[in-house]
């Protein structure tokens, strides 16, 4: 069996319902007593799908059509409500590039409390030191507390730490803001030097028809939480855009200004 | 008996949990004192200073304002005092911020991959070193004011270790429910003192007259951590010469952990949608 066959994520009938209770009494008294009521919604619904090794997959929908909650299951932080979610790899998922960060300490302290929770070695947590200052590039703010950097610096960071970790399955969502115009570029060019490393599975979140023809060659469409198409890239647009008109320019930017 | 694999499973992921990232672990507890520590003037200081102050308070009200502050067993009484104090800082740090480890990291719970089960380990063990270098510091004292080791000081480990793993069951189990319900957070805190008074550390539970009343003071665990520690430093007594207190702390000790499993097993999978 080849490298390229095996499945590097896999959604079992997927569900996830959050329970919304009247207030956090309701929720806290639910823990002891079956019968307090509550509404369900559905976040995602039934989703089924294989993802292969070093596919590169667009993910399109509305606003509050599921697709941050599937992320979450694929980045292994949220959990489906029924249904299996199996993720082969270490995920690394340029989406909130400012959280995931204990503020009272300095950038340069993350990069190692981050290095010890993936539980790599002091060798390599050095290693992952060096690249990201190099990156992030932010001065001597590397050695303040977080709390006192501007959101730009934050995300600066943020992105050098989650690129760097040599990640086998990516997750990038377009509306990624990263700051000013020379950094956004080079953010890009080094997504894209990620997504042509060998075997690397790429999960894009885009509005954009163009960018996503251009990295991707499959596409999935979830709408209300279910998944209403999954094929082929340009299909996947003319299903989510409706019939198109002939293109007049193709969509360079990969990450938007925010 | 779906019940009953249910809470096997969850014993089985915390046990697989706390084995992968027992390295993590250990480097978290470091972590999480410099965090505490971290941005004061004082720094570490305060993890001397605070009970300080605390020890000289109730060393002050009780030899000096109340007048009872005759020596016990021939110790002073300033050493019987500390002897129980000591623990309790422990114990009270453990109550309340054990309770809030998770809402204290919750960016471990939403943000990044990580077991949650390990968190109210690591801020417990965060808690359980400064409390080793304060009962060194107890020991130093004994020493100094003229009471060396002797063979009762090996039950020290046991007590320690009992101590860690009762209060780091009752993080596991309240820190979800603090995440749920800010109440149950703030109920916690306000009960800290009624626990204290409430608890034998100030006064000594074998001097209660009503025997009903004294048996029902022993399932306190609290009050047998106090008193357990007072049996190295000052009564001289083992550990299961009162067999009456570990049966009643024993019992204390698997009701927790059922607590614990079953919070856990009921709200793993919900806490990273309400933090």
């Amino acid at each position: 069996m080849t490298k390229s066959n095996q499945i590097a994520i896999e959604f079992k009938k997927v569900s996830k319902r959050y329970k919304l209770f009247r207030s956090d009494k309701h929720r806290f008294l639910s823990i002891f007593w079956k019968k307090v009521p509550y509404t369900e919604v559905y976040a995602n619904q039934n989703l089924s799908f294989k993802i292969k090794r070093g596919e590169s997959v667009a993910i399109m929908g509305k606003n509050g059509s599921g697709k941050s909650t599937m992320l979450k299951m694929i980045a292994g932080v949220v959990f489906p409500s029924s249904g299996e979610v199996v993720v082969n790899g270490r995920v690394s998922a340029l989406l909130e590039l400012t959280a995931g960060f204990d503020f009272e300490f300095s950038g340069r302290e993350n990069v190692h409390l981050r290095g010890q929770i993936w539980g790599l070695d002091p060798a390599e947590v050095g290693e992952l030191e060096q690249k990201v200052v190099e990156f992030a590039d932010i001065g001597d703010y590397i050695d303040q507390p977080m709390r006192t950097y501007s959101s730009g610096m934050k995300a600066r960071v943020g992105f050098a730490i989650s690129a760097h970790i040599s990640p086998e399955i990516l997750v990038v969502d377009e509306a990624l803001s990263v700051g000013d115009k020379v950094f956004r570029e080079k953010c890009n060019d080094k997504i894209k030097e990620i997504m042509e490393t060998d075997g690397v599975t790429v999960i894009f979140v885009t509005h954009s028809a163009g960018a996503a023809e251009e990295i991707c060659e499959r596409g999935i469409v979830l709408q209300k939480g279910r998944l209403v198409f999954d094929g082929l890239v340009n299909d996947a647009v003319d299903f989510y855009e409706g019939p198109r008109k002939p293109r007049t320019s193709r969509d360079e930017v990969l990450i938007t200004e925010v | 008996m779906k019940r009953l694999k249910r809470y096997w499973s969850a014993v089985t992921q915390i046990a697989r949990e706390h084995s992968e990232y027992r390295v993590q672990i250990g480097q978290l507890a470091w972590v999480d004192i410099i965090k505490t520590y971290r941005g004061s003037a004082l720094g570490w200081m305060w993890a001397v200073i605070k009970p300080s102050v605390t020890i000289f308070v109730f060393w002050f009200a009780f030899s000096v304002g109340l007048r009872q502050g005759d020596p016990i067993q021939g110790y002073p009484f300033f050493l019987w005092l500390i002897a129980g104090l000591v623990p309790w800082f422990y114990m009270s740090e453990m109550i309340t911020q054990g309770s809030r480890s998770l809402n204290r990291y919750d960016y471990l719970v939403t943000k990044i991959k990580f077991p949650v089960s390990t968190i109210p380990t690591f801020v417990s063990l965060s808690h359980f070193y400064v409390h080793l270098a304060l009962v060194g510091f107890v020991i130093f004292l004994f020493v100094l004011f003229g009471f060396p080791l002797d063979i009762y000081y090996l039950q020290l480990p046991f007590y320690l270790l009992m101590n860690l793993f009762f209060f780091t069951a009752w993080a596991l189990f309240a820190s979800p429910l603090s995440a749920v319900s800010k109440d149950f957070a703030n109920v916690v805190s306000s009960f800290v003192t009624a626990v204290f008074w409430m608890s034998g550390i100030l006064w000594d539970v074998n001097r209660i007259e009503d025997p009903l009343l004294r048996h029902i003071l022993m399932f306190n665990p609290v009050t047998f951590m106090a008193t357990g520690y007072r049996n190295v430093f000052v009564y001289k007594q083992w550990f299961w010469e009162d067999r009456f207190a570990l049966f009643a702390f024993g019992t204390m000790l698997v009701f927790m952990l059922l607590l614990a499993l079953y919070t856990y097993q009921k709200l793993r999978r919900d806490i990273a949608d309400v933090l």
